[in-house]
């Protein structure tokens, strides 16, 4: 049952990685993006249902791995800076369209994606005790992956044709590395067999509905003219 | 401050700020599900346009329940780490219930309503705001879990020094959370109905062209506020109950929950009197324009009634962070400085805020312009046709 949530754990984030990924690429690359209603109308329907990936994420630690949660606390200022980053990058893809100049919040957009990446850089350095400055390097190197990703997702929704699946791996391959590197140390951290059990039980009745409403959302907005609430 | 008091004043804040935005979207999510069902029935461009405007207002809403709410998650792990060492096999439980099952689930089907629009086929699109309206409720489940846990830890036993899950369906049916559900449930649609006759009474008292459209959601409004403030005052008080069978000294050793309850129930009884006369003349209501001015100065207290209720709540279980086991004090984070403290304080705190003050401002603005200008369900503009 621990091999089935550490299992649970490294999709969730993987997931994240290459689902939000794309949205944090195309926000680090609208200052040299000459059509940005365009770029946002692009990744707007997804945004809401990428995100939440790193929501259930951190619920899976919280119920499945609670010791593990003092990897927060350890890596504080970094945490603290992803919070802080992506609550620019949401704040203004929804204040991006009504509230002073729409440049302001694109520069929000672009910086709030920027710090999310180098947050996860130091996060998942941290993990494995590297100083802060190899932290920042594979931020960038994060960064440099979801502008490649961000850049294959416009040009498959805005021009049609190849394929996500290549870029959006590479872009969940910085997650996975040290999910693997720590593996036998997040199992071992894992709430009771009992605890386990019960939440299993209470979470397999909603999977059909999680995964629907996610191929939903795919289904809906991969093609067709852009909507542009954001 | 020493660190101890900015990790309690950043979780006061930054819950107070998320449960401002949070209450607002238990009470509306339902009115503008029953708003889009009506549409979906009749068609009519006034119901478009009703289910348009109050959706427009409710998403704005929660643009800033979803960011607090990241923020409010994860300050677990940051700054209370001591309450998931000695607890988080079981308060650990409800959370990722709540991330998984709930929150997942409302943030999807919230996308696909927002941008479902001329998209989707038409009762799939309604069905989508309805799944938007039960998982925000099943949201306000688990949580309310969580918290009535620390409130009295029904379900756990000790073993050695942490707590462990014992009885599941123990944790489910606390006798803090029985009552203190629904009481949080009816408090978001108290809120709601509110919100909603105070916005109409606006266009109302203006005599802006739209008095067919908000007699409607004045009449609607009226009775959320009535149905919610009979539901709130009365399961407020089921409550002293239970809670005097499992935390006897809660109100009367504390003198801010004291203080704090005492306002919240004054302010119930005169939003519950307020929402009983004018359901008596809800007939009349939207015509009658000196009471208009009235509704709109009586917008403030149920929000601050929520708040005075989070902080009767919790004010009233210190000093312990899960009652008679864990002190708040050894639930802190051991060896948390108050370099870090201070600097997500600034963080939080201060973004958190900002963004609070420039939504609600948002929202002012929606309401002003009226049911014209609607972003949300907007017909999107027609691709430019390639010509060679």
């Amino acid at each position: 049952m621990d091999i089935l949530w550490f299992a649970v754990l490294s999709l969730l984030l993987a997931g994240y990685f290459a689902l939000e990924g794309f949205d944090l690429g195309v926000g680090l690359l609208l200052p040299v993006t000459p059509d940005r209603e365009r770029a946002i109308g692009a990744i707007g329907p997804f945004v809401l249902a990428n995100e939440v990936w790193l929501i259930a994420f951190a619920g899976v630690l919280f119920g499945a791995f609670p010791a593990l949660e003092t990897v927060l606390s350890a890596n504080y200022a970094a945490v603290v800076l992803l919070l802080v980053s992506w609550v620019l990058r949401d704040a203004g893809l929804w204040f991006r369209r009504r509230l002073a100049v729409p440049a302001l919040w694109e520069y929000a957009i672009a910086l709030g994606s920027l710090g999310v990446c180098l947050a996860w850089g130091l996060i998942l350095a941290g993990l494995a005790h590297f100083p802060a400055v190899v932290g920042l390097l594979y931020g960038l190197l994060i960064a440099a992956l979801f502008v490649i990703h961000g850049r294959r997702f416009l040009a498959w929704r805005l021009t049609g044709g190849g394929s996500l699946l290549v870029t959006g791996a590479l872009a969940a391959v910085p997650a996975l590395v040290p999910l693997v590197g720590m593996a036998a140390e997040v199992v071992g951290n894992a709430a009771p067999s009992e605890n386990l059990t019960m939440l299993t039980f209470m979470v397999l009745p909603f999977v059909p509905v999680m995964a629907g409403a996610q191929i939903w959302v795919w289904r809906a907005f991969a093609k067709g003219p852009l909507i542009t609430y954001f | 401050m020493d660190v101890l008091d900015l990790a309690r004043l950043q979780f006061a804040v930054t819950g107070s700020l998320h449960f401002l935005f949070v209450v607002l979207t238990l009470g509306l999510a339902p009115l503008v599900a029953i708003m889009h069902t009506r549409f979906a029935r009749t068609g009519s461009t006034l119901d478009e346009r009703l289910t348009r405007f109050w959706g427009q207002i409710y998403v704005t809403n929660y643009a800033l329940g979803i960011v607090t709410g990241i923020v409010m998650e994860f300050q677990f792990g940051l700054s209370w780490s001591g309450l998931t060492h000695y607890a988080g096999d079981v308060f650990g439980a409800p959370l990722a219930l709540e991330t998984l099952i709930a929150f997942f689930l409302e943030s999807t089907f919230l996308g696909l309503w927002i941008f479902g629009w001329h998209r989707l086929p038409k009762w799939l699109h309604v069905a989508t705001i309805w799944m938007v309206t039960l998982t925000a409720y099943a949201s306000a489940f688990w949580i309310m879990v969580a918290n009535s846990f620390l409130q009295h830890p029904a379900g756990a036993v000790g073993d050695g020094n942490v707590l462990r899950l014992d009885d599941f369906g123990a944790l489910l049916t606390n006798p803090s959370l029985s009552m203190a559900l629904p009481h949080v449930l009816s408090a978001g649609l108290t809120v709601g109905g509110f919100v909603v006759m105070s916005v109409s009474a606006y266009h109302l008292f203006r005599k802006t062209p739209d008095q067919a459209l908000f007699s409607r959601s004045m009449r609607m409004g009226i009775w959320t506020a009535f149905v919610g403030t009979m539901a709130v005052v009365g399961f407020g008080f089921a409550q002293f109950g239970p809670v005097s069978g499992v935390q006897p000294d809660k109100f009367t050793d504390k003198p801010l929950a004291g203080a704090a309850l005492g306002f919240m129930i004054m302010i119930g009884h005169l939003l519950q009197l307020a929402a009983l006369l004018l359901v008596i003349v809800v007939k009349w209501a939207p015509r009658w324009r000196a009471l208009h001015p009235l509704i709109i100065a009586l917008t403030p207290l149920p929000f601050l009634a929520a708040v005075l209720g989070w902080i009767a709540r919790e004010a009233g279980r210190q000093p312990w962070m899960i009652w008679d086991r864990l002190k708040v004090a050894d639930a802190i984070t051991p060896g948390l400085t108050s370099g870090q403290i201070t600097l997500s304080f600034v963080g939080f705190v201060g973004v958190l805020s900002l963004l609070a003050v420039a939504d609600y401002l948002l929202i002012v603005r929606i309401v002003r312009r009226g049911p014209h200008e609607i972003a949300l369900g907007e017909r999107p503009a027609p691709e430019p046709v390639l010509t060679y």
